[in-house]
């Protein structure tokens, strides 16, 4: 008796998240712009992917630490820049002239309209990102001199699958900031100097590969150097993830709308 | 049916006291107008009852639940608070249709609700080129939208034109009579009281009244006779009035002005002094004069308040 009440219950509460979800995923695809972001994640990351591959030569081949899928995601340090603006204008549209207090006099369960946010934004960003994966490493590997890696080669497919996590997780990142700053302006003006200004300004080992990128992408290596591995590397920028969701849920639940 | 009751609600922005101890109760089946002037805390009433904002004591709750608890909201509550909120970038049938899946409503309802509320011929423009009575409507839709069993509309007339005013008139009077609870704030009196069967008036975050339209402007105003007699005896109607209590006072063209008098005092008399009536009107206050009369005895409202609440 007490079991199938809490199996109805359980029901209930899916077929109500799912409710949610197909309406936050409906914003999304209502709002040109966000389409559009997603399609620039893809084209600015495989483009510059593929160009960067074709121009790799033999002597960089040649050097001692080359991975030899060092280029083949090189589009990803601007592409990403595309995801956070995805993430960020995602859930900034709730914090334009009030349309939070339509969204949550609609979903007054505030963790069930965040989750529903999240897996909104993270579905498409993580079919893009793999798409991006694919074709960065499909149409790259054969243009760079010599013929590159082959997918059945270690690391390959790790790293196709890794390039959507990757893109999934920074798309996560700038959503919970968006949350916690509610709108986009300041998250890209956080996120933007974190990830492609700071691991170019500072220096040396330690602290810079803990930095959301740089432990990111070690997945995107065939045998990446440092003291993060391909999937610590990811776990860590997860907890980065998790604590820009963290923090949003936080303002959310505590705030008035 | 759905209740909305107010107990001893009050919410508190930093050193404002927006909402003070507030206890009242929205009963089906009639229309009850919300009123009090900007600042008054009808629309931080609004949003704690819709649990978007959180009290600082006290509890609103909609049919015995509190807001957030409800589990089809769509259903139990329709609400608009501000027809700016609706997202400019997407159209008027998007929006409604985002908000029918979140309340798992039948997409077909979309398509009613703007037909009857009149948008339907915009509702593929994008929200940014709606005039403000456009968005209005759109906003009655949405709260429409799952035939909830109340709905709380938050100045709903403001932007709409006349022949919308009339439309909202008939609108409202028709979810009342099907028995619905209908919540409507308006600072609009001579509106308010073409369709109000019922008024809360709040001043300076508290309650000032809670009562009939009808008794509520019978107990807050002075009703007044008009009249007027041949020229020859004014005096001797003076003399008579005078001596029964009232004060008449002569205006232009011969006629007079009694103020606390009805026409079933004043016409008896005159009869009965063989006074010619070529004149005799009772006029009765308008909420107007009421509405007044009541916010006089509320000190805060002298004082401005530093937000629209």
């Amino acid at each position: 008796m007490s079991v199938s009440v809490s199996v109805s219950v359980s029901v209930t509460a899916f077929t109500a998240f799912a409710a949610v979800l197909r309406s936050e995923s409906l914003k999304i695809r209502s709002a040109r712009s966000l389409g559009l972001t997603l399609a620039l994640v893809f084209a600015v990351t495989a483009g510059f992917s593929v160009l960067m591959s074709t121009s790799l030569g033999p002597e960089e081949q040649a050097a001692p630490d080359f991975d030899p899928l060092e280029s083949a995601y090189f589009g990803l340090n601007f592409g990403q820049v595309a995801a956070v603006c995805f993430g960020a204008l995602a859930v900034a549209g709730e914090y334009r002239g009030g349309a939070l207090r339509v969204s949550l006099t609609a979903v007054p369960r505030r963790g069930r309209f965040y989750a529903a946010k999240l897996a909104a934004v993270a579905v498409p960003s993580f079919a893009v990102g793999l798409v991006t994966g694919a074709v960065c490493f499909l149409a790259g590997q054969p243009l760079t001199a010599g013929g590159g890696m082959g997918p059945g080669d270690p690391g390959a497919v790790r790293a196709m699958v890794g390039c959507g996590l990757y893109l999934t997780l920074i798309t996560l990142l700038a959503a919970g900031l968006a949350t916690l700053l509610r709108g986009a302006t300041a998250v890209l003006g956080l996120l933007i100097p974190l990830l492609m200004i700071v691991p170019f300004v500072i220096r040396g080992e330690g602290l810079i590969e803990y930095l959301p990128d740089r432990a990111g992408r070690q997945i995107l290596f065939q045998d990446p150097v440092g003291s993060l591995g391909p999937w610590t590397g990811l776990a860590v920028l997860a907890l980065w993830t998790a604590a820009s969701v963290w923090a949003g849920w936080e303002a959310l639940r505590r705030r008035d709308a | 049916m759905t209740s909305i009751d107010v107990a001893d609600l009050t919410k508190e922005y930093g050193p404002v006291r927006a909402v003070d101890g507030l206890t009242f109760a929205v009963r089906p089946g009639r229309v009850t107008g919300f009123l009090g002037p900007n600042g008054a805390g009808k629309s931080t009433t609004l949003r704690l009852i819709l649990g978007l904002d959180r009290p600082t004591s006290g509890t609103a709750t909609v049919g015995g639940l509190p807001y957030r608890a409800l589990d089809e909201p769509a259903r139990r509550v329709g609400a608009l608070l501000d027809p700016g909120a609706a997202p400019g970038s997407r159209t008027g049938r998007d929006h409604l249709r985002v908000l029918a899946a979140a309340g798992r409503i039948p997409a077909r309802r979309v398509a009613e609700v703007l037909e009857l509320t009149g948008i339907a011929g915009a509702a593929d423009r994008r929200i940014r080129s709606f005039s403000l009575g456009m968005r209005q409507r759109l906003g009655i839709a949405a709260a429409l939208l799952g035939d909830p069993e109340a709905l709380l509309l938050d100045e709903p007339s403001n932007g709409l034109d006349p022949e919308g005013i009339i439309w909202l008139r008939g609108l409202l009077r028709e979810l009342a009579g099907e028995g619905r609870t209908v919540l409507v704030s308006s600072h609009l009196m001579g509106e308010t009281a073409e369709f109000a069967d019922h008024l809360v008036v709040l001043g300076g975050g508290g309650l000032l009244a809670d009562a009939g339209t009808g008794a509520l402007i019978e107990a807050w105003t002075t009703p007044r006779v008009r009249l007027r007699t041949t020229e020859a005896e004014g005096e001797r109607l003076r003399a008579l009035l005078t001596e029964h209590g009232y004060a008449p006072v002569l205006a232009a063209e011969g006629r007079w002005t009694v103020r606390g008098a009805r026409v079933t005092d004043i016409g008896p008399l005159m009869a009965r002094a063989g006074l010619p009536v070529l004149e005799l009107t009772g006029e009765q206050g308008t909420l107007e004069e009421a509405y007044l009369a009541l916010t006089a005895g509320a000190p805060e409202f002298a004082a401005a308040h530093p937000r629209e609440v």
